[in-house]
């Protein structure tokens, strides 16, 4: 049994548009000192399946409607208690993408990365404060004591994102989400805020659920990824096989559309045509199959199963049933 | 913090002086003369108060004199009242306003806040509804309507009950100050909980409080140390206006439900030209008001720190 694995969620909205259905049966798992990337483009429902399981999405109008989510065997959809510790903060914590709102404007950094340990681990408020200087020099911010008496306001982005990074990791947690944690910042702190999640997991053995939409990102910390497309997972599995061994077109597309930087190589960017399908009604078949160049009929209107490539290596697409004889180029299919 | 505050009030010295001035060269502006007339004090008085003001020197001497005593917190003398000095008439009569005035914002601060956060929490439902349609009434009718109404309720409540519950009119005890100070305050009450709402709409879902949740953080600390303190900054921000609202409503709530307050004596001042107690009051307004506006700012810098720290 994996640290944490989602099964099957299920996450709408009801707005005055109709309901959206923002994610539609996502499954993935993540293990200790291991890093999971999900991936895809933006509203594919990243945010919301992580926000769901941490209890976060506002309902209504959100609502689960279906799916677990076991956190060392417990379902945190359903309780967010486990002997009588609320889970958040404390076996799970978590990082967004905005650290400039995403603190409180009117408490100082310290008290902020203090709360979590007096809530969960029972510190006096002088204790808290102490251990959230240790844990602002751990993210490596200059003058500690002093900056923990400072505002959000007096803060950079990138010192707001490690402070951030300090309330979540305060109650050393297991599982750490970190949601786009660097989009949101210049090119060359992005990397250092990576560099510093990277350290600590390597530390701490903490599990990470990493949210991007920057590939090189996901090729340089995670261990296994899960691409997300229309709420659903289209490909999932081990780095090496999804970069590598990439079996659902949409992945390639993603991959097409993704500048490299390395030498001697140029090609063009290829972004991917057309528009993600309406999540008011999504399409009876696969999502992707409006803008799939290898689409078939039974694309059009049957919704596949996922189908197993090899070990953990799994993909939604008709192209590796059996019966397919279509050869799509750049994909990988299994013998 | 320090410097800030004397900042603040030294602007607010300048401000007052720019009332004071403008009240003086208005009043001497005003056509019409105390000492002649019938209601014409008698000749010691008028050669008293000559001497004092210096009335039979040049405007600008007058305007010298005029500020040099405002200076030394002396707000002039009665033009009508023999003998009396403002000073003694605000000593007396401002206590009065000052409880009625406490009282309104008190009543407009608490209920603006609990209101406004009732109806965020109940956003489009029956009590939101109700709460928001009173405030637009509350906002849109002015003070001495409620005034007028309110007497005519409690008259009809007495005269229901066959004795009396709450007295309409005068003042004493806790009795007589209920429902003034209620009529008082409603339309600030009504604004504040218009702003309250928006604020607290605003906050809910705010980035810092999902980030709160993410700790944990059980809700009803989430509610008090994160969305409170923030979703009551812009109600902060407009106390000291209200302050003024609720002064200047007094003149006429106090005149309607014969209140002896300072508002009534300033009413009763401009009726009979009576220009000594017009300035000092004007002036003792002026300075009152200021004051509150730089205290509702301290306030407000002491729960922001971004403004704190400017
Ligand atoms: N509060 C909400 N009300 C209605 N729809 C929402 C809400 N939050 C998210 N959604 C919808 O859910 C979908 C997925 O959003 P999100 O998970 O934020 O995408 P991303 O993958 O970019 O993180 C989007 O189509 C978005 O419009
Ligand atoms: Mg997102």
């Amino acid at each position: 049994m994996a640290l944490l694995e989602v099964n099957d969620l299920h996450v709408e909205f009801t707005t005055y548009g109709g309901i959206v259905h923002a994610v539609r049966g996502v499954d993935f798992a993540v293990d200790e000192g291991e890093t999971l990337a999900i991936v895809g483009e933006s509203g594919c429902g990243k945010s919301v399946t992580m926000q769901s399981i941490m209890g976060l999405i506002p309902m209504p109008p959100g609502r689960i409607t279906k799916g677990t989510a076991l956190l060392q065997g417990h379902d945190i959809i359903q309780n967010k208690i486990i002997d009588g510790r609320d889970i958040r903060g404390n076996f799970v914590g978590m990082i967004f993408q905005d650290p400039m709102s995403s603190l409180n404007p009117t408490m100082t950094i310290g008290a902020q990365i203090a709360e979590p340990l007096e809530v969960h681990r029972g510190y006096s408020h002088r204790d808290a404060m102490k251990r959230a200087v240790e844990l602002l020099d751990l993210v490596q911010i200059p003058e500690a004591a002093k900056r923990s008496r400072q505002y959000p306001f007096e803060f950079s982005g990138g010192m707001l994102q490690r402070s951030m990074i300090a309330m979540a990791i305060a109650c050393e947690p297991l599982v750490l989400i970190a949601d786009e944690p660097s989009t949101a910042l210049d090119v060359t702190i992005q990397a250092q805020i990576l560099d510093l999640v990277e350290s600590i997991q390597r530390e701490t053995g903490m599990a990470i659920v990493l949210i991007t939409h920057d590939l090189g990102v996901v090729a340089r910390l995670a261990d296994t990824v899960t691409v997300m497309y229309a709420g659903e997972v289209m490909e999932a599995g081990s780095v090496d096989d999804v970069f590598y061994r990439s079996a659902h077109p949409y992945t390639l597309g993603l991959k097409e559309a993704m500048p490299t930087n390395q030498t001697g190589r140029t090609r063009q960017l290829k972004p991917i045509d057309g528009t993600p399908p309406d999540l008011f009604a999504p399409p009876e078949g696969c999502a992707y199959a409006a803008r799939c160049p290898h689409a078939m009929e039974v694309c059009l209107d049957h919704n596949p199963d996922p189908f197993a490539i090899h070990d953990e290596h799994r993909t939604k697409c008709w192209l590796h049933h059996e019966d397919c004889d279509v050869e799509a180029e750049g994909l990988f299919q299994a013998a | 913090m320090v410097w800030y505050t004397v900042k603040r009030l030294i602007q607010g010295i300048i401000t007052v002086w720019f009332i004071a001035t403008a009240t003086f060269w208005a009043m001497h502006q005003v056509p019409g003369d105390p000492f002649i007339g019938e209601k014409a004090v008698s000749p010691e008085v008028e050669a008293n108060l000559k001497a004092r003001w210096g009335l039979d020197k040049p405007a600008y001497e007058q305007y010298a004199i005029f500020l040099v005593n405002m200076a030394r917190g002396d707000f002039g003398i009665s033009f009508t009242q023999e003998s009396r000095s403002v000073n003694e008439i605000i000593q007396e009569r401002f206590p009065v306003s000052a409880i009625l005035g406490i009282l309104a914002i008190v009543f407009a601060g608490l209920g603006g806040v609990l209101y406004g956060a009732l109806t965020a929490l109940y956003r489009n439902q029956w009590p939101d509804v109700i709460i928001i349609l009173l405030v637009i009434i509350g906002i849109s009718v002015p003070s001495f309507v409620f005034a007028s109404v309110g007497q005519l309720v409690l008259v009809t409540i007495n005269q229901i009950l066959g004795f009396t519950l709450l007295p309409v009119a005068g003042w004493g005890d806790v009795a007589h100050m209920l429902v003034p100070a209620l009529v008082l305050g409603l339309g600030t009450m009504a604004f504040l909980t218009r702003l309250m709402r928006s604020s607290m709409l605003e906050i809910v879902s705010a980035d810092f409080i999902r980030t709160a949740r993410s700790k944990g953080v059980p809700a009803a600390q989430v509610f008090s140390r994160h969305q409170l303190r923030n979703a009551v900054l812009p109600v902060i921000t407009v106390l000291g206006p209200s302050v003024a609202s609720i002064t200047t409503g007094g003149f006429v709530v106090e005149n309607i439900f014969g209140i002896p307050g300072l508002g009534q004596s300033f009413v009763l001042a401009v009726q009979q030209s009576d220009y000594g107690v017009i300035m000092g009051t004007t002036v003792f307004y002026g300075a009152f008001l200021v004051l509150m506006v730089i205290i509702v700012d301290l306030l407000y810098a002491w729960i922001d720190p971004r403004v704190r720290l400017e």
